[in-house]
């Protein structure tokens, strides 16, 4: 098509689809770019190709059937997604968790993080040519997902948390086998770090690469690595704690020019900080119950079922009514590897969710990608595309 | 005005102090919101204003609109007001606080004033409730569907709108009204309006690519 540039030359510009199948955009996503010779004039996104309804089918069945769901939001921690799903729950009735269903699920959501890092930068390295590395992180990805296969039967889709508390206490020797997994990550990360971090190639191609400034970051919403890599230190787990975060040590990595180089650094040190969480947290793992005690959300014993009228009714009530919040509405987020994953929920008092909003942190990121890429080079799209790790599953919903 | 962006957050304003910078606008406690989340219901002309007001506020500072939710009450129990909301949750990334305004449209007005130059991030969100609820952002650039194609006929999380109910999609967005809008911004002027044309796929075979996951 042909059009007149600013500085008023008349050029001829190419229009191109990158995706919606693309092995770049890892899931289905569209962008369609006005190229002027191999510089991006504008470029705009398409989203939707994987939208499954999932705000409309949470509303068809009980809290405990939304569970499931969430795991397919972000596949690549489903177990955060379950918990933040369920943390909203809880807040909605205020109830306290039991210190080693905390513990637990710090734990997972530390692993979690970690391994969401790794297959977002093993991922982002592919597209840069890098396959090494991609190898490096997945081996020891596949640790962590033999501690879960281990945890709950499940690799991707977890479900592994219930709404005040957990699906089941972990096994014997599980703090163990979680420990020696950390430490093949981070190996696993020292390794990948020694063979980019001054790499000549993968700097040309990261550096200065779809920068966003701090104040086009905060305006377009954006949260987590991607926002602490433009220079904001915001983190959820430091600046409103949950689940005792304030107890942990650990730092908030945060970049300064905003550009690829430093969301892949972010994500980089994130997993060694996490790593330190994780080895904290397994050190303060102590007996006791996973469960709340609260008749409102925990189904009682068989042992009490079967000799307590009371308690037969309500393990029949939870089951086919489901839990029961106060009508109202709440927000409540949590700190995802992604950033900021947040719940409103709407309870009309019945057992089943009158409306779930899913507030998915990669939703915000994909927004402004368009006007990331304006200026760049065509290359640049499979390059800067991974480092703001777009999640089709909760983008899309 | 320059700011570090690493200071630490400051303690912020607690819910009365909050409740009394949004009473100009008529702002009222939201009777629905449960314990930690503080939602402020207003008219929606008051809607722009106290946005602006929140987020240039010294000691406000909300700076982050997270996300523009919808609600439709239709079959909500002993409900009496407007069928629809639209709720906005903010935060700052100054303060420790996080509010929410909520406006309330009846079906046959429902028509908010969008902020999408509030905020860069209500330009999608806006799409979105659109196209789930069917709520006009009056002033909007680019309202268009988001999450559904663009054949879809209907505003699927409409307590009305049923669950099973299928629908035959087929043809591709060319998005070319959307790009050469975004051009024009950028200060380009095109000269020759292209035919709508399925394009180039760029792969999923290309070579630049690397790899498949």
């Amino acid at each position: 098509m042909k059009a007149r540039r600013p500085d008023g030359e008349v050029v001829e510009l190419m229009t191109v689809n990158i995706g919606p199948s693309h092995p770049a955009t890892h899931g289905t996503l569209r962008v369609f770019a006005a190229l002027d010779g191999e510089t991006i004039a504008a470029a705009v996104c398409e989203m939707g190709y994987l939208h499954r309804g999932f705000e409309k089918m949470v509303e068809q069945g009980t809290y405990q059937m939304v569970l499931p769901y969430t795991d397919r939001l972000n596949y690549c921690s489903a177990m955060m997604n379950n918990i933040a799903f369920c943390k909203a729950v809880e807040t909605m009735f205020g109830v306290e968790l039991p210190e080693r269903c905390v513990t637990l699920r710090v734990i997972l959501l530390e692993l979690s993080r970690m391994i969401d890092h790794l297959v977002c930068n093993g991922a982002n390295l592919v597209d840069l040519g890098a396959l090494t590395n991609f190898w490096y992180f997945f081996n020891a990805r596949e640790r962590v997902y033999k501690v879960w296969e281990k945890l709950c039967g499940a690799r991707l889709t977890n479900t592994v948390t219930r709404i005040g508390g957990m699906y089941r206490d972990a096994y014997p020797g599980f703090a163990e086998d979680v420990l020696d997994a950390v430490q093949v990550v981070e190996e696993a990360t020292h390794e990948v770090l020694g063979l980019i971090e001054k790499n000549r190639i993968f700097i040309d191609r990261t550096k200065d690469i779809a920068v966003v400034s701090a104040e086009e970051a905060i305006s377009a919403g954006w949260t987590g690595p991607c926002l602490r890599a433009s220079g904001v230190d915001r983190d959820l787990r430091k600046d409103e704690p949950y689940y005792g975060y304030e107890t942990y040590d650990f730092e908030t990595v945060i970049g300064s020019a905003g550009d690829t180089y430093d969301r892949i650094m972010v994500r980089m040190y994130e997993i060694l900080e996490s790593a330190k969480i994780v080895r904290q947290a397994a050190m303060r793992l102590r007996p006791g119950p996973v469960n709340t005690s609260d008749p409102r959300l925990s189904l009682p014993s068989r042992e009490q079922v079967y000799h307590d009228m009371e308690a037969l009714i309500n393990s029949f009530k939870l089951i086919y009514e489901g839990v029961r919040p106060p009508p109202g509405e709440c927000y409540d987020a949590i700190e995802a590897a992604n950033g900021e994953l947040g719940f409103y929920i709407v309870s009309d008092g019945s057992g089943r969710p009158y409306r779930i909003k899913v507030r998915p942190p990669c939703f915000t990121q994909w927004a402004h990608y368009g006007d990331m890429l304006t200026g760049s080079m065509v290359a640049d799209v499979a390059a800067s595309l991974g480092s703001i790790n777009i999640i089709a599953g909760e983008l899309d919903r | 005005m320059t700011r570090s962006f690493t200071a630490p957050l400051q303690a912020g304003l607690p819910e009365a102090e909050l409740l009394a910078r949004l009473a100009p606008f008529g702002g009222e406690r939201d009777p629905l919101a449960l314990a930690k989340t503080l939602v402020v219901r207003l008219a929606r002309e008051q809607l722009r204003a106290a946005l602006l007001a929140l987020r240039d506020g010294a000691d406000t500072r909300c700076d982050q609109l997270l996300d523009v939710v919808g609600i439709d009450y239709l079959s909500y129990p002993e409900w009496r007001g407007p069928r629809f909301a639209v709720v906005y949750p903010l935060k700052s990334t100054v303060f420790r606080h996080r509010l929410a305004l909520k406006v309330l449209v009846e079906e046959n007005d429902a028509v908010v004033p969008s902020v999408h130059d509030l905020y860069r991030s209500a330009n999608w969100a806006e799409r979105e409730v659109w196209d789930q609820f069917g709520i006009v952002f009056q002033g909007h650039p680019n309202l268009k569907r988001l999450l559904n194609h663009h054949e879809f006929v209907g505003h699927p999380l409409r307590k009305d709108y049923p669950c099973q109910k299928r629908q035959k999609l087929s043809l591709n967005d060319p998005m070319h009204d959307e790009l050469i809008a975004k051009l024009e911004s950028l200060g380009w002027q095109v000269l020759e309006r292209p035919e709508p044309s399925p394009g180039i796929p760029l792969g999923p075979m290309a070579a630049s690519a690397g790899g498949q996951r």
